[in-house]
């Protein structure tokens, strides 16, 4: 495409937005609100999934030994428990090591370390891998029996959970959008018909003159697809500070958190809702320009 | 060359405005199509620029063979065409030589060639001066001159127009006639579409006249009078 041709398209794209005022506003906000709602729903899948990430990095099953028992005891039932058929591998934890383990994820937390650090209220305990999945709630049924076992968790369901609900979580937010982006196409798909109703004299005079069909429609296509990406950047801009400001409220909140760091989240949402600004705006202004345009 | 064979045309409301139209118009000729209003002038005109199909029959113009051609072919008849309306359809917004420009600019001319070109047919047409009037400062005589130096531009083969002198005072429409007649003295096929009688006769060309969507009569040096 010729430089000349190039700058004619830019210029009447250009001109068609702004003459289109609040039109172009209403469907820039409405892209917007859309994607917001998308990215809202992939912000939760990925801090879901990140859960599920962090806990699945971790061991199998946790077994928290009651403070007061001798160390003697707690190696007697290490010894033991490698013996039972289910389990993998198991190793013993102190609680200064627990605490070490906890200094080195939360740095930042430093009123929660200097607690620590004064008192440790951390327990002694196992991590234990189990051979098979399957016989992990076993396990830790065997472990709670025991009378010095203070406590038993095993995250490995806890994630499985998780991927579940992210599943739902997505499948959900996907449904939503689609929903969103039927009413998106059919305020972009009437902006431009006000913007081919704008320009009928002008349209009238190309046809007659002898411009080709797509020399017609590129400004009006390339009009949706410019209201589309800048509805995505609106919302996008909208994500990075709601989510920024969701991250403080959350730390603040609940310290021991896994919350998905920002460039995590952006990674996932910046590239999705482009790609459906795009394609909203793209198609919208095709639909538009096949009903109104008759080129 | 432009020929028409046994052309009907029936609107969708059953209206017949044309039938069994023949026509012959070779390139170079001054033809004036004429007859009442509603006799079927237009519907005629609209099928040479393809804005309309015939109901039955068939419509060549040069290598074109408009009732069995592509859509995508259809710019490239429309290049070879120029056409003016009476109602002559400026963009208001557009200066005089930007109106011009447009015609250029849309088929892809680049822009050493619109500055080139556009003060010529400007200047053809007597509007050199009133390159930056915008439209609504022009008389009604300079408005058609506009749209016909925008039918011009792109160096047509074929120039149509449909009762360009329709809104004018006579002196307007004569100085009108002249500069259509100095067009094609300059090559250009004019066809034009009137039922200026006083025009028709004066000038001494080639006469269709069209009677209820018939051609009832066509004459070489012809004359605009009852049949
Ligand atoms: N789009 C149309 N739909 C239906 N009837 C039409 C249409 N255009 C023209 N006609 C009818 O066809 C006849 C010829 O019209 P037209 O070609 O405009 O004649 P002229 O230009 O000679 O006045 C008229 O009776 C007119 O009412
Ligand atoms: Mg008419």
């Amino acid at each position: 495409m010729r430089p000349k041709t190039l700058w004619y398209f830019g210029r009447e794209t250009g001109y068609g937005l702004w003459r289109n005022g609040w039109m172009t506003l209403a469907s820039v906000s409405t892209v917007a609100i859309s994607l917001f709602v998308l990215a809202f729903f992939i912000v939760l899948s990925v801090n879901l999934n990140h859960i599920a990430a962090t806990l699945e990095n971790e061991v199998e099953i946790r077994v928290f030994i009651h403070q007061k028992v001798p160390r003697k005891t707690e190696l007697q039932l290490l010894k033991q428990a490698r013996g039972w058929p289910s389990v993998r591998q198991i190793s013993f934890f102190t609680k200064t090591q627990a605490a070490h383990q906890l200094q080195s994820e939360f740095p930042d937390q430093k009123a929660l370390l200097q607690l620590i650090d004064q008192s440790n209220p951390l327990f002694d305990g196992y991590d234990v891998y189990a051979h098979h999945p399957a016989q992990i709630p076993a396990v830790a049924r065997r472990f709670r029996r025991l009378p010095v076992v203070q406590s038993v968790v095993y995250e490995g369901l806890v994630a499985k959970r998780i991927n579940r609900v992210t599943e739902i979580v997505r499948a959900v937010g996907w449904g939503i959008e689609a929903l969103l982006a039927l009413a998106t196409l059919s305020i972009i798909s009437n902006t431009i018909r006000l913007a081919v109703f704008a320009r009928r004299r002008e349209i009238a005079v190309m046809k007659l003159v002898g411009a080709t069909d797509w020399f017609i429609r590129w400004p009006f296509v390339l009009e949706g697809t410019v209201l589309g990406l800048i509805g995505a950047a609106a919302a996008d801009v909208a994500v990075n500070y709601g989510y920024r400001w969701a991250i403080r409220a959350a730390v603040a909140a609940m310290p021991f958190w896994p919350v998905a760091p920002l460039h995590l989240v952006l990674e996932h949402t910046v590239g999705v809702t482009v790609l459906m600004g795009l394609v909203i705006g793209g198609i919208g202004s095709l639909v538009a320009v096949r009903r109104f345009l008759h080129v | 060359m432009i020929r028409l064979e046994q052309v009907d045309k029936r609107y969708p409301n059953g209206h017949l405005a044309l039938s069994g139209v023949d026509l012959v118009i070779r390139r170079g000729e001054f033809v004036f199509i004429v007859g009442p209003s509603g006799s079927g002038k237009s519907s005629l005109v609209r099928l040479l620029y393809r804005e309309e199909l015939p109901t039955a029959g068939d419509v060549y113009i040069d290598q074109f063979h408009l009732t069995h051609m592509r859509r995508s072919q259809v710019p490239r008849l429309r290049r070879q065409l120029g056409v003016v309306f009476q109602d002559v359809k400026l963009l208001p917004q557009r200066t005089v030589g930007q109106n011009v420009a447009f015609a250029m600019e849309v088929v892809g001319a680049s822009s050493r060639e619109i500055a080139k070109r556009v003060p010529q047919v400007l200047e053809l047409v007597g509007l050199g001066r009133r390159r930056d009037s915008f439209p609504h400062q022009l008389s009604g005589g300079e408005q058609q001159r506009l749209g016909i130096a925008r039918a011009l531009v792109n160096n047509p083969v074929y120039l149509i127009a449909d009762e360009p002198t329709g809104n004018l005072d006579p002196d307007t429409a004569q100085d009108i006639m002249q500069l259509f007649l100095e067009i094609n003295r300059r090559g250009a096929t004019v066809i034009m579409a009137t039922h200026a009688r006083d025009l028709v006769n004066q000038v001494k060309r080639r006469v269709l006249a069209i009677d209820h969507g018939r051609i009832v009569r066509d004459e070489l040096k012809g004359a605009y009078h009852e049949a």
